[in-house]
């Protein structure tokens, strides 16, 4: 999971992974990304990737990576962005003419490159996405606030109260209706047994690690 | 055509298309006795409706003038129409087949006249144009129609427009007191052959069908290119009855489709390649078709055809299962989206009319048919039962004519075999 | 025909008496018909006019039965006389629906109509009852050759069915290509594993079934007669020949593998690593005879790539391998990938396709090699590569459009195509002369027949037979092909294709029995009568049978074998010299039509047209026009021919000597998608009327007088059309000089 292992343990994994699969990569995607054994079903008719209403931000659609995968392109497929623009809307999902869960397969991909190493530094919902595992697993709560305001501060002062200033009339809003609360700030609230949280997030980390063969 | 007594030595034949007169034709010209069944009020079935075949381009017309009258010349065949099989009791060798015959309204004195057909003035949707075109409710199903005899609508029966026609007739054929019939009969074996039905396009939701008026089935195109059909022939497409040169052609209109018709319909393909030279035809180089496939299914003779129309430069290929069709409100033009998977290209294509390629289901899901079939995952007839009822044609898979007529041939034989036993076992 | 005894019935219902002076046509029936009964009634089709004929017919002796009422297409049954010749005068759709209900049509009208029945009784004078054909025989024994898949099936099933069988198979053993393979694509549910052949067991049923006699190891050395009385010589390879005796034939020959020699590109025969898919069933069976994994050829080596090339030497447009698509190669390509990941899920399998072709169920296979880790990719392949013991396999991935390859293939399959075993090309190789003929070991029946000695071919070199509506129409009567001689096929559709071809022959046994025709005139007893006294041996008839019914004798006479004969009257329209009649139709029966038309003079300024129309196509198209009331010109008068090709070049200068102003022939198209029923009559015809214009130049007429066309069943509003148009053209260029010399 994001921000959890070091840069070394990252390289590391992904050589052995290069060792283990060699040249196979469908067949590392199969037993280590979730859903990763549909891969081999796509038949290529192109329906998913007309369907995602982001499509034309994808670089490699779903079919291609599915064919990339088959043939081998690992590195491309994992250092790729594409996965990350999965918005889990699942029009491919429900019009998939072989069924494949192509929004889970996105994930895993993104998941995985994120594990090895190999995602794309710059890529939002890859900030979006350890910004919010951070903040979560901190407390055990999901903390708005801090959220925003790490989100909008990210890429610097100016350019975090500019984001705040546009965003003010729904921020105001959420204040309103009680969807959000200022004095979340502070720390806010978390999960009464936090350390027992953490640990079982760790424990869930390293079943799932070995069920995946990425353990030691 | 001839009344003739059913016994064991029988063969009754379900489904009056195709498939179903010949194998009604080749058991008679056997020297079997047939009863042929058909659920409308004739016989011909889906190739009836049909413009032109692929690949010869011939007329599916032409085919059925001389299995009419193979059926006219032969003492051996008992046509009953408007009839559909409600319940089949017995084994191999001794069926009792109870029929349901809806009320035609007009008894054999008919003389096709149209008479009657003159005299009313209510309209009905055309079942034969795909409910395109609308017919007077005293109706002659098509010129080719056979029995060649009118058929009152049920829905003026009762009223002043069943009484008209009624008045105009002066043969006494029209019998408004004909009610619903049960019968019973006695056949051998049984040969199943009610063929297919085109998948419900407005299922596959994203393509619009239904509600957007340019946006059309292949079997519904069909009769937009017949001379006989809504249009006079015309490629005119709903909406605004503008010509539709611009067509796009949607391969896999709900078949290799796990959320639709998991089997390749196998036609499809054929019929597209097939209706681009419609297009070609009416509009010569102006002409514009566009093919978005998965495969091409161009399967064994057929590829030089899909050779000849890849020659074309009227007609574009494009690898793509379509995603989806929007509408120009405006124009109410089509509009196709997806990704050319050549490349991986994003198309927004506009064209004039959509034709879906729809997928081919059985008319009767094995599992509704009162006798011992067996079923496959599609719902055709698998082969396997120890039953004497032999499924033909489209009943049995997706088939082309050719093959369906092959397969109809087959199952004849095998239920002469039942009977040809029988008639050994009585002698 | 001393006891010709006429009755004409002259219909008035359906608007024909409103519309017609029947009184009149009465009386020509009389006068000039020479008609003994001439009766109008209201309601000829109704049971009481019906059973006036009938009645007339048994109680008062009429042997000819003129109906003056609606077309031949309506009231088919209820006009059913089979004791007594029967002339139906089209006055309803040929008349009055076709003609306007109007005052100053009248005249015009009621002339149609008159002629009409004058045609009917004048063509009743020369029509007879056929007497049905004097060599009819009936033997219940068919000829299966090839002992294949194909040929197992159609002898197992017609020996269900109550019939004997001899299978001819010319290797030592039963089982055909089917036996070679491991295993077969499934052809029931659930659509997921490779099938047991079923070959041993199909061979058991025939070997342990009395009815079904197996010669091994022998060929067919001749084949002569007909349906009903086929004689054929079966040569076993120990030399020794029997004449047997059949009714029928089924060819099941099958097809040979494409020479994948012929793809050295493909890496064939550059290593033993490169098989085509009869070389992989081979090692399959092989490995499983030891009981390992298939192993790579050149060494035994453990195999870790496949790679399979579909459309190996198929679906080329180069002019160089074969055009077409087997159409089972997908399946079996999935099919044997299957034999790899069952074994060892580790072995890499790729299947390389530009259109992956599993119609039906098929889908399901494909989905189940996909869900064993078979690999497909959209990809041409433009070189396999051997290098030692592993293959370079070059290709453009169509789908990420890019040059690619596959290296260290272990093994390459090349999906090549199916060639059918169809004999030798009838128009290649000339038939020898009558009395010096000797067998050919190129040939597969060995047909004594006058065309030569096997079916004709169809495009690619499959055996002939109709391509959509009647598949199994040959164009040489009895004999009925079945399996990929005809069309490549899997081993499901050749099982069914079997079962219809068996009952093809069953039905070609019974109704040579009864001397019936085939399809498309079912059930006709007539057949052609030749008068060979007056025969000059021109060979017209013998060459130009679409069926090859006809064979020559030593001197060059025409020998007609009935069963093989399917009256469409090629023959009659081809003879020169007016030999050739059927019993109910006949140069003379259509010649006394078309002089029964009254010719007004040249001041009437009426022409008379006359329509020579296909009763398959172009007739019934004219009907259903009348049936849509659309109106074409009075001036013509149509006769429906059995088949342009059966129109005798006389009928056209009767015509024109007697006065008509033009003539119009109405056939099918003729060509590569020919539709004519005939197969070759419409061409034939199209052959015989491009020398028209030298008849029409000698008798110094326009050569405008005499029009062909190409009509369609659909042509409903175009017929109507073209008559109105050559109508006006005849008005252009003026009515006949030859009118009142005929």
């Amino acid at each position: 999971m994001p921000g959890d292992a070091g840069m070394g343990d990252m390289a590391d994994l992904n050589e052995r992974a290069l060792a283990k699969y060699r040249n196979d990569f469908l067949r590392e995607v199969e037993e280590r990304v979730d859903e990763g054994h549909w891969v081999k079903m796509c038949m290529q008719c192109g329906v998913c990737a007309g369907s995602c209403p982001f499509g034309p931000h994808w670089e490699h659609s779903p079919p291609k990576i599915f064919l990339m995968i088959r043939a081998g392109k690992r590195e491309a497929v994992l250092t790729s962005d594409s996965m990350w623009m999965c918005t889990s809307c699942y029009n491919c999902v429900v019009r998939c003419p072989r069924k494949l869960p192509i929004t889970t397969i996105m994930h895993g991909l993104a998941t995985y490159a994120q594990r090895l190493g190999l995602a794309p530094k710059v890529q939002p919902t890859r900030d979006f996405s350890i910004i919010f595992w951070e903040n979560f697993t901190r407390t055990g709560r999901a903390n708005e606030m801090r959220l925003m305001l790490r989100l909008w501060f990210k890429e610097g002062f100016a350019a975090g109260v500019k984001k705040a200033l546009s965003m003010r009339d729904l921020g105001l809003a959420m204040l309103r209706t009680k969807r959000m609360s200022p004095l979340e700030i502070l720390g806010g609230h978390g999960v009464k047994d936090v350390k027992g949280f953490q640990a079982m997030i760790r424990k869930a980390k390293e079943i799932e690690d070995r069920r995946r063969g990425l353990s030691g | 055509m001839t009344p003739s007594v059913a016994t064991s030595q029988t063969i009754l034949v379900v489904g009056g298309g195709i498939s179903g007169m010949t194998a009604a034709l080749e058991a008679a010209e056997c020297g079997k006795q047939v009863v042929l069944v058909e659920k409308s009020a004739t016989l011909g079935g889906r190739t009836a409706t049909l413009y032109r075949y692929f690949p010869k381009l011939c007329h599916p017309t032409c085919g059925l003038e001389i299995n009419l009258r193979r059926i006219k010349a032969s003492r051996n065949i008992r046509v009953m129409t408007l009839a559909e099989v409600t319940k089949i009791a017995g084994s191999r060798g001794g069926y009792t087949v109870t029929l349901k015959i809806a009320p035609r309204y007009v008894n054999a004195n008919c003389t096709a006249c149209g008479a009657c057909a003159e005299a009313v003035s209510a309209e009905i949707p055309n079942p034969w144009d795909y409910g395109l075109g609308r017919m007077k409710a005293a109706y002659l199903p098509h010129t080719m129609a056979y029995p060649q005899r009118y058929v009152i609508d049920p829905a003026i029966v009762g009223t002043a427009e069943g009484e008209k026609a009624k008045a105009a007739c002066r043969y006494g054929a029209i019998d408004l007191g004909m009610r619903e019939e049960t019968l019973e009969l006695e056949a051998g074996a049984i040969v199943w052959a009610t063929g297919w039905k085109p998948y419900d396009a407005a299922k596959i939701q994203p393509y619009g069908y239904g509600r957007f008026p340019n946006v059309i089935t292949s079997v519904e195109f069909e009769r937009l290119a017949d001379p006989h059909g809504p249009t006079g022939g015309k490629l005119l497409r709903p909406s605004d009855g503008k010509e539709a040169k611009n067509v796009a052609f949607v391969q896999c209109a709900g078949s290799r489709d796990e959320n639709h018709l998991r089997h390749c319909s196998r036609i499809c393909c054929m019929a597209s390649l097939k209706q681009t030279q419609y297009v070609r035809e009416a509009f010569a180089e102006d002409a514009r078709s566009t093919v978005y496939y998965i495969d091409i299914r161009a399967i064994d003779r057929f590829e030089d055809f899909y050779a000849k129309v890849r020659k074309d430069a009227t007609v574009t290929f494009v690898k793509s299962k379509v995603a989806r069709i929007a509408e120009d409100a405006a124009t109410r033009d089509p509009i196709l989206h997806g990704v050319d998977t050549e490349g991986y290209r994003r198309y927004a294509n506009r064209h004039d009319l959509v034709v879906l390629a729809i997928g081919m289901e059985p008319s009767v899901k094995a599992a509704d048919i009162p006798a011992d079939v067996v079923a496959d995952s599609s719902g055709f007839i698998d082969a396997g039962a120890e039953s004497a009822v032999f499924g033909a044609g489209c009943a049995t898979n997706a088939l082309d004519v050719n093959r369906a007529v092959q397969s109809a041939t087959a199952a004849t034989l095998r239920a002469i075999q039942v009977v040809n036993r029988a008639a050994r076992a009585e002698a | 025909m001393a006891d010709t005894k006429i009755a004409a019935y002259i219909c008035r219902g359906c608007g024909l008496g409103e519309r017609l002076s029947t009184g009149q046509l009465a009386k020509i029936a009389e006068k000039e018909g020479k008609a003994a009964i001439v009766r109008e009634h209201d309601f000829l089709c109704s049971e009481a006019g019906v059973q006036l004929i009938r009645d007339d017919i048994e109680k008062q002796g009429a042997t000819h039965v003129a109906i003056a009422a609606c077309s031949r297409r309506a009231k088919t049954e209820a006009f059913h006389f089979p004791t007594v010749a029967v002339s139906r005068a089209n006055l309803r759709e040929g008349v009055i629906w076709c003609q306007p209900d109007t005052d100053a049509a009248r005249e015009a009208t009621q002339e149609m109509a008159d002629d009409y029945v004058r045609m009917a009784c004048d063509e009743l004078k020369r029509m007879k009852v056929p007497a049905g054909n004097p060599d009819a025989a009936r033997l219940r024994r068919l000829l299966v050759v090839g002992g294949g898949v194909s040929g197992m099936t159609a002898a197992l099933e017609a020996s269900k069915a109550g019939y004997a069988v001899t299978i001819v198979e010319k290797s030592g053993a039963l089982g055909g290509w089917a036996a070679k393979l491991w295993k077969r694509t499934p052809a029931h549910e659930p659509f997921r594993e490779p099938a047991d052949t079923g070959v041993a067991a199909l061979v058991a049923a025939v070997e342990a079934d009395p009815n079904i006699t197996v010669r091994l190891a022998s060929v067919i050395a001749r084949t002569s007669g007909a349906p009903g009385r086929f004689s054929v010589d079966i040569a076993a390879e120990s030399g020794a020949t029997a004449t047997e005796a059949f009714g029928a034939i089924v060819q099941a020959t099958g097809f040979t593998p494409y020479d994948a020699a012929k793809l050295p590109e493909l890496g064939f025969g550059r290593s033993p690593n490169v098989v085509d898919q009869a070389g992989l069933e081979a090692l399959a069976r092989a490995a499983a005879a030891k009981g390992g994994p298939i192993r790579r050829p050149s060494d035994g080596g453990e195999v870790k790539t496949v790679v399979f090339v579909q459309c190996a030497g198929q679906r080329d447009d180069s002019g160089r391998h074969l055009p077409y698509c087997s159409g089972h190669c997908c399946a079996t390509s999935i099919k044997q990938a299957m034999y790899f990941k069952d074994a060892n899920p580790a072995v890499d399998t790729v299947v390389l396709y530009t259109d992956l072709r599993v119609p039906g169920n098929g889908e399901d296979f494909y989905r189940s090699g996909q869900s064993k880790g078979v690999v497909f990719s959209k990809g041409q392949v433009s070189a396999v590569e051997p290098s030692g013991d592993a293959c370079t396999v070059r290709f453009r991935d169509l789908i990420l459009d890019e040059d690619t390859a596959i290296e260290n293939a272990d093994l390459v399959v090349l999906a090549t195509g199916q060639v059918p075993n169809a004999g030798v090309d009838i128009d290649q190789v000339p038939q020898d002369e009558p009395g010096q003929w000797r067998p050919d070991s190129r040939s597969v029946l060995n047909l004594a027949y006058r065309q030569g000695k096997d079916l004709p071919l169809l495009r690619h070199g499959f055996s002939d037979s109709h391509f959509i509506c009647f598949p199994y129409e040959t164009r040489r009567t009895g004999i009925y092909t079945a399996g990929p001689v005809r069309r490549p096929m899997d081993i499901a559709q050749a099982v069914e294709d079997a079962t219809g071809a068996a009952l093809k022959a069953i039905q070609a046994i019974e109704n040579a029995a009864a001397g019936r025709a085939a399809h498309p005139r079912s059930g006709d007893l007539s057949f052609p009568i030749v008068r060979l006294e007056g025969c000059t041996q021109c060979k017209r008839c013998t060459v130009e049978c679409p069926f090859g019914a006809i064979d020559e004798d030593e001197k060059r006479y025409p020998v007609f074998n009935e069963s093989r004969c399917r009256r469409c009257g090629t023959c009659m329209g081809a003879c020169p010299v007016r030999v050739i009649a059927f019993e109910n139709y006949s140069v003379d029966t259509v010649g006394a039509q078309l002089k029964a038309v009254e010719i007004p003079d040249e001041f009437a300024e009426k022409p008379r047209i006359l329509v020579l129309a296909c009763e398959n196509d172009a007739y019934p198209a004219l009907d259903m026009a009348g049936m849509q009331r659309r109106v074409y010109s009075a001036f013509v008068r149509v006769i429906p021919v059995r088949c342009l090709g059966s129109v005798n070049t006389i009928w056209i200068s009767d015509a024109l000597n007697r006065g008509y102003d033009g003539v119009m022939l109405m056939g099918c198209k003729h060509g590569d998608d020919y539709q004519c029923h005939f197969v070759k009559g419409s061409e034939l015809a199209n052959y015989r009327m491009s020398k028209i214009d030298d008849t029409l130049k000698q008798m110094a007429l326009e050569t405008e007088r005499v029009a062909s066309y190409e009509v369609a069943i659909t042509d409903i509003e175009r017929l109507p059309r073209l008559i109105d148009e050559y109508a006006a053209k005849i008005g252009e260029i003026g009515l006949s000089p030859l009118k009142g010399f005929g």
